[in-house]
C-alpha cells in the first residue's frame, strides 16, 4: 500500500494507542523517538512492516547529544535507516497536504523579510538540570528562522520564533503535534503561539541551520 | 397646510446650476463607463461572450463607423466579463512601445495579489517550493533559475537567452530573496529603473524593453487562471499608416535616401506593429478584439495576413458589426442617462415623477435628435448636450427652446 498527498492526517504508528499501519507512506511525516533526548525525525517517507520495523529514507533527525560535559543540539541527515525495534519510536504521523499548504503560505510570507537564519543547527533553550542551555536573553527581540521545539507533550515546528521583551518565545506559523486529554494524537496549525516559559514545560528549542538543511 | 413640491422646477433648477446630464460624448479607454449598452446591442455582447467562452485564441474584428460606440462597447464588455483580465489599448495613441504599454495595462487590471499568486505558481513549477525532508523549503535560487531557464528555453525557443535570464531573475528574486523583494517588485510592476538598481538584481533591462515586457506578459497570461481579453481600439491605424500619403504634402526629406526605394518608413512601421500583433497571437489564452472603421480596412488586414502569415488567417474571425442606433435606442439611452443623473444629484424619485417620461425634453425632441443624427450614437449625444446647454444658459422658457428641436425639416 502506497499513500501519497493525503487530505487528512494519518497516524501511521502510535505506541500509546497501539496503531500500526503497514505500508509505504509519502508526504510530510513527523516521527517522535522514545530516546532520552526526545529526538524528532522529519521525513518525506516512511515504510512500516510488522516483520522488519520502521524504515526511513532521507530524513532529518533533530535532538541533543552529550559531548563530554556538554549537551549539543544536532540535526543529522538519515540516509537510510531501519528502526527494527518499535520500542524506539513513540509515534509517526503523516501531516495532511491541506495543512502543509497552509504551513507553506506562512513560510513564504513577506511580512518579515529580516529574519535571522542560522547557518548551523544550535540550541536556543534546553531545560536540563545538569546541562541546561538558555540563550533567550541574547536573542531578546530578535526573530530566528526554523525553530523546532518540544513543549510538554507537543512538538512545534514553526517558520520563525521571536523572543519577546519578557524573554518568552513566540512561535509564528507553526505546526503542532500533540496528544489530547485522551492521549489521541492531534495536529494543528497556529499562525501565532505564545509560550510562557515559566508556565509551560518547554523542554527545548532548537534552531535548524540552513546549511544543514541543504545537505 | 399641504406643501406642494414643484418637481419640474426643482429639476430645471438643478440643471440650470450647470449640471448637464450628457457631459461626455467621447468614450475613452481610461475613464470608466458605467452606462450599459442599449437593448439592440445586447445580442452583440452575447455573441462576443459566447466566443470568449468557447475559444481561447482568436482575433475578432468589430466594425463600426466613427462615433458608433466601439470604445463604449469595450466598457460594456469589461463590465460583463469582469472575471476575465481585460486590457484596453488604442493604436491611435499607442503604437510605439506596444508591449510595454500592454504590460502596464495588464498589471493595472490584474492588481498585486493575483500577480503575486501567478509568480508564486511559476516558482513552484520551477521547483522552488520543494520540501526538503517533507517540511523545509531550502531555497537554492541558482538551482531554481537554472531549471527555469532550461524549461523556458525549450518552450520559447525563439526568445533570446538574455531576455529569458532577465525575466527568470525578476520573478525568482521577487519570490525567493526577501532582501531584494522590494526592488524586484518594482521591476515586476513595470516601473522605470536605472542601471544601478537593475544591476543589484542582476538584470539587464526593465520592462520598458519590449522583449522583456512581451515575455513577462506571455508568462502571466499563459499562467493566469482567468482568461485575458486584449481590446485593440482603432486597429485601422495600421491601414492608415500603410496607405500612401497625400501628394500635396510637401516632402522636405526624401525617406528613400535612408530606406531605399523599395520600402518606405511607413511600411517599416506597419510591419513592426503587424509583427507585434502576430507575436501577441502566439500567447495561449489571449483573445484579441480589434475595432475597425470599415469593411475595406478588414480586407486590407486579411491581405496583410495572407502576405505575412497565412496560417494565422484562420484565427481571424468573421467580423461583428456595430450598427447605428434605432429610434427606440435613443429613448432608452436618454432614460438610462437621466436615471444616472438623478442618482448623482440624489433625487432618484425624479425617474417616475413626471407624466412626460422624457421631461425636461419630450418624445418629439428625441425623435428629432435621432433623425438629425441619423442614428449615430456620438452625434445623438452631441445634440443632446447642445439642447441641455441651451436649457442651462438660455433665458427662454423650456417650451420655446424645445420648439426649435421639434421639426426635422428645419
Amino acid at each position: 500500500m502506497l499513500i501519497m498527498s493525503n487530505t487528512e492526517n494519518i497516524i501511521i504508528y502510535d505506541s500509546v494507542k497501539g496503531i500500526n499501519l503497514e505500508g509505504e507512506f509519502q508526504g510530510s511525516i513527523i516521527t517522535r523517538c522514545k530516546d532520552e533526548n526526545d529526538s524528532i525525525i522529519f521525513s518525506d517517507n516512511v515504510k512500516i512492516s510488522d516483520s522488519e520495523g520502521i524504515f526511513i529514507n532521507n530524513g532529518l533527525r533533530v535532538g541533543f547529544e552529550l559531548n563530554y560535559d556538554k549537551k549539543i543540539a544536532f540535526s543529522r541527515k538519515i540516509v537510510a535507516q531501519w528502526y527494527e525495534d518499535f520500542e524506539s519510536i513513540e509515534y509517526s504521523i503523516l501531516i495532511s497536504e491541506d495543512l502543509m499548504q497552509v504551513y507553506d503560505e506562512g513560510q513564504f510570507s513577506d511580512a518579515f523579510p529580516y529574519t535571522l537564519n542560522k547557518l548551523n543547527t544550535a540550541a536556543l533553550y534546553l531545560d536540563d538540570y545538569e546541562y541546561g542551555i538558555n540563550h533567550l536573553e541574547f536573542f531578546r527581540e530578535e526573530m530566528l528562522r526554523n525553530p523546532v521545539s518540544l513543549v510538554g507533550n507537543g512538538v512545534i515546528l514553526a517558520d520563525r520564533v521571536v523572543i519577546d521583551e519578557r524573554i518568552d518565545p513566540v512561535f509564528y506559523d507553526c505546526l503542532i503535534v500533540g496528544r489530547d486529554e485522551n492521549g489521541d494524537l492531534l495536529v494543528s496549525f497556529e499562525p501565532y503561539m505564545n509560550v510562557k516559559k515559566s508556565l509551560t514545560d518547554v523542554k527545548y528549542i532548537i534552531i535548524l541551520g540552513i546549511e544543514e538543511l541543504k545537505l | 397646510m399641504i406643501l406642494y413640491e414643484n418637481r419640474k422646477e426643482l429639476l430645471l433648477n438643478a440643471i440650470k446650476w450647470g449640471n448637464n446630464p450628457f457631459k461626455k460624448f467621447v468614450s475613452t479607454g481610461e475613464i470608466k463607463e458605467d452606462l450599459d449598452l442599449v437593448n439592440s446591442r445586447i445580442d452583440l455582447i452575447k455573441k462576443i461572450k459566447e466566443l470568449v467562452k468557447n475559444e481561447a485564441n482568436f482575433i475578432l474584428p468589430i466594425i463600426g463607423d466613427v462615433g458608433s460606440g466601439k470604445t463604449h462597447l469595450f466598457w460594456a464588455l469589461r463590465n460583463s466579463l469582469y472575471y476575465y483580465n481585460t486590457i484596453y489599448i488604442s493604436l491611435e495613441y499607442v503604437y510605439k512601445k506596444l508591449f510595454s504599454n500592454i504590460y502596464s495595462e495588464f498589471i493595472e487590471n490584474l492588481e498585486m495579489e493575483p500577480l503575486k499568486f501567478i509568480v508564486n505558481q511559476l516558482c513552484d513549477k520551477w521547483g522552488a517550493l520543494e520540501r526538503k525532508f517533507g517540511f523545509f523549503h531550502v531555497v537554492d535560487i541558482k538551482k531554481v533559475q537554472k531549471y527555469a531557464f532550461e524549461q523556458l528555453l525549450n518552450k520559447y525557443n525563439e526568445v533570446e537567452p538574455e531576455t529569458l535570464k532577465d525575466v527568470i531573475n525578476g520573478i525568482t528574486l521577487h519570490q525567493l530573496d526577501p532582501y531584494k523583494k522590494i526592488e524586484a517588485e518594482r521591476w515586476l510592476l513595470g516601473e522605470l529603473m536605472d542601471t544601478k538598481e537593475l544591476s543589484t538584481l542582476n538584470l539587464t533591462h526593465d520592462l520598458r524593453k519590449g522583449k522583456n515586457a512581451y515575455l513577462m506578459l506571455r508568462l502571466l497570461v499563459e499562467n493566469s487562471k482567468s482568461g485575458t481579453i486584449l481590446f485593440i481600439d482603432d486597429f485601422g491605424k495600421i491601414i492608415s499608416i500603410m496607405s500612401p500619403q497625400s501628394e500635396q504634402t510637401e516632402e522636405v526629406f526624401d525617406p528613400s535616401w535612408l530606406y531605399g526605394t523599395e520600402v518606405s518608413p511607413n511600411d517599416i512601421a506597419t510591419d513592426k506593429i503587424f509583427n507585434k500583433i502576430i507575436q501577441l497571437q502566439n500567447i495561449e489564452g489571449l483573445r484579441i478584439i480589434i475595432t475597425l472603421k470599415s469593411k475595406e480596412s478588414l480586407v486590407e488586414i486579411r491581405k496583410k495576413y495572407s502576405e505575412k502569415n497565412p496560417e494565422l488567417l484562420s484565427s481571424l474571425r468573421e467580423p461583428f458589426y456595430l450598427s447605428e442606433f434605432k429610434e427606440e435606442d435613443v429613448y432608452e439611452l436618454y432614460n438610462s442617462t437621466m436615471s444616472k443623473f438623478y442618482e448623482s444629484i440624489d433625487h432618484t424619485k425624479f425617474s417616475k415623477a413626471f407624466q412626460n417620461p422624457y421631461y425636461p425634453l419630450n418624445k418629439q425632441t428625441l425623435k428629432y435628435v435621432f433623425e438629425r443624427a441619423e442614428g449615430n450614437p456620438r452625434a445623438i449625444i452631441k445634440l443632446l448636450i447642445k439642447i441641455f446647454n441651451e436649457i442651462i444658459y438660455s433665458n427662454e422658457s423650456i417650451d420655446v427652446i424645445l420648439k426649435e428641436y421639434e421639426n426635422t425639416n428645419t
